[in-house]
């Protein structure tokens, strides 16, 4: 997507600052903004839940009987009017109460904090894995554009972002688990355990880094002052490293941290079910599979929060060194 | 690289045939795609023209037979699954159902997109600020996440994937139809147009639309790609199309179970998939190319 919407600027027109604004402001506009989106994304779950669909269905077991549906109508309030019912179910949400799992026998939240550090550092170790490829080979295609290097890696990098995602991931198990048996299909055990998912991370998303890295120092490489440093006679290596690296290292930091973010949008979750990963993504589609609602709830609320706190981190990051390399 | 061209230059004295074909396919590759994707389009629309067998028709005696084997009844190119349906029918008959979902989905994310993304940027102001807020707001989610909770609350269904991918897409059409528009709005025509007494809605239909539809266009081949691949995965999970439906994710996660002894009933359909993204992603370029040149 970023690749052809945005020819102008390689960052999404969010991420650059507005003139004239400080730290502070901008971590407030963007804090509000969060709460904002989570508090739709409540409210939808609620609709959902009890006006489209019958809420004492929706929280009871798939095979409860009719009795114990009604139970948990009873429990649950249900008979309550409509604002109250959304009153109380804010309530709880902000004071951490997301509901008791039946499938678990335990408070949902608890589920999910058991998940959560588990994808996070799935999700860290492939992005370290993405970022380097698509450095290190975004900055290599781009300083020599049209050559045989370029025009290879970026017919990979398309091919790359083409791919499923999950389906990556089953090749993967195909060939170094069942054929060549190095690695585990599944599950997470030591340190082996990770390197497939991890990888297939880093090749989907490498390739979305590659792009961008690549594109910024194409743009990087043609300004004048490259020109200037090349009719010196300084070796193409050494203009590369010394000076258009220097320039474009704030952008590839953003690429690297948006594309964490983005990350978070959709592929770590289908990957973590391909190698039953016991992150946040197995346990969702665990209990989607289960008909757990509060779970689910649980399970997209609490990575909303991480998603939009970790955007924040970002932005502020790219602010500080963008800050500290104007004054500098 | 002036430098390069010059030296590449100097062999056209004598181009050897293998640098030829290169150059050839360089330039003219994409031929080779868009032909995919006509294929695949065929294989939607005229399944049993390239179908060999019913893709409902089991028969456990041919169960599992590798990619190229052959059964009493005939031969298999993508081999047979655990209940013996032949794959290559199965692969033909999942291509309706999933350009199908991708095309109309992305229509309909476009239709939002661009209609949200016009007025945002000709109106500008307060619209703009909330229009676009809230597909910003949406792009700091796990979309995914949210899918999967909506599809289970709702049940998974076509037409409530239907539904629901649209909601994945709208925000890209919506930042770049926005960001078209507000460069449309200084136009000296548009100035015209609202001087001579035009309607805003004439002034919006007739003269920004038509400007914005090369740059949605282009966006709209590659987010066909996109929602494909979003629907595989939702399918995948088990939370998008429904046996007995056939589409390539779903396929592929019908597959997996046999992943050990049975490679190809997940890899085939995923390749199958692969390339239609990848086709797709390679045409859009090419339009992207022509867009800009025409411009």
């Amino acid at each position: 997507m970023s690749s052809t919407d945005n020819k102008e600027s390689v960052l999404p027109a969010r991420r650059r600052a507005r003139a004239g604004e400080g730290i502070g402001v901008l971590l407030l506009r963007r804090l509000r903004d969060g709460i904002i989106t989570l508090l739709l994304v409540v409210a939808v779950i609620f609709v959902l839940a009890h006006v489209v669909g019958d809420p004492a269905l929706v929280f009871s077991p798939v095979d409860a009987s009719d009795e114990e549906v009604e139970r948990i109508a009873r429990a649950f309030g249900l008979d309550r009017p409509f604002w109250e019912r959304f009153g109380s179910y804010f309530a709880d949400i902000f004071t951490g109460d997301f509901g008791e799992s039946w499938w678990q026998n335990r408070p949902a939240l608890a589920a999910v904090a058991e998940a959560l550090p588990n994808t996070i550092y799935l999700t860290l170790a492939g992005i370290a894995g993405a970022a380097l490829t698509g450095i290190v080979g975004g900055v290599f295609a781009g300083s020599r554009p049209g050559s045989l290097f370029d025009r290879g890696s970026n017919f990979f990098s398309i091919s790359a972002l083409s791919v499923p995602n999950f389906w990556l991931g089953l090749l993967f198990i195909v060939i170094f688990s069942v054929q060549l048996g190095w690695f585990p299909t599944s599950g997470m055990f030591g340190v082996s355990s990770i390197v497939l998912p991890a990888l297939t991370i880093a090749v989907v998303h490498g390739g979305r880094v590659f792009q961008l890295v690549r594109s910024a120092t194409v743009e990087e490489m043609s300004k004048p002052y490259v020109r200037v440093a090349r009719s010196k006679g300084f070796p193409h290596r050494m203009v590369l490293w010394r000076h258009v690296l220097r320039n474009t290292g704030l952008t590839t930091a953003t690429i690297a941290g948006w594309e964490y973010v983005r990350l978070w949008g959709g592929a770590v979750f289908a990957i973590e079910w391909v190698f039953a990963w016991p992150g946040i993504g197995t346990l969702t589609i665990n209990a989607a599979e289960r008909q757990d609602f509060f779970v689910l709830q649980a399970a997209v609320i609490i990575a909303g929060v991480f998603v939009i706190v970790s955007n924040l981190v970002v932005d502020l990051l790219y602010r500080v060194i963008d800050n500290r390399i104007k004054s500098s | 690289m002036p430098y390069r061209v010059v030296a590449s230059e100097r062999r056209v004295g004598s181009p050897p045939i293998r640098r030829r074909l290169q150059g050839l396919l360089e330039k003219r590759g994409w031929w080779l795609f868009a032909l995919f994707l006509s294929l695949m389009a065929a294989w939607a629309i005229f399944p049993g023209v390239f179908a060999p067998y019913d893709a409902n028709y089991l028969n456990p005696r041919n169960r599992l037979i590798s990619p190229g084997g052959a059964s009493p009844e005939g031969s298999h190119i993508a081999g047979t699954d655990g209940l013996g349906v032949d794959l290559f029918s199965q692969m033909v008959e999942g291509a309706r159902l999933t350009l199908m979902i991708a095309v109309v989905a992305t229509l309909l994310g476009a239709a939002i997109g661009v209609t949200v993304g016009m007025l945002a940027g000709y109106f500008g102001g307060v619209v703009d600020r909330m229009l676009m807020r809230l597909g910003e707001a949406q792009t700091a989610m796990p979309m995914f996440l949210v899918a999967i909770l909506l599809l289970s609350l709702l049940g998974p269904s076509v037409t409530i994937l239907i539904i629901v991918l649209p909601t994945l897409v709208w925000p890209i059409f919506a930042r770049v139809v926005r960001a078209e528009t507000l460069q449309i709005k200084q136009a000296t025509y548009i100035e015209a147009a609202v001087a001579t007494g035009c309607p805003t809605s004439v002034v919006l239909y007739r003269h920004v639309l038509p400007n914005v539809v090369p740059r949605i266009l282009v966006l709209f081949v590659v987010e066909i790609g996109h929602v494909m691949l979003a629907e595989a995965g939702l399918s995948f999970l088990g939370v998008g199309v429904q046996p007995p439906d056939i589409t390539w994710g779903l396929l592929i996660a019908e597959g997996r179970p046999l992943l050990t002894v049975a490679w190809w009933l997940t890899i085939l359909p995923g390749v199958l998939l692969s390339v239609t993204v990848l086709s797709l992603n390679i045409l859009s370029r090419r339009f992207e190319q022509y867009a800009g040149a025409a411009a």
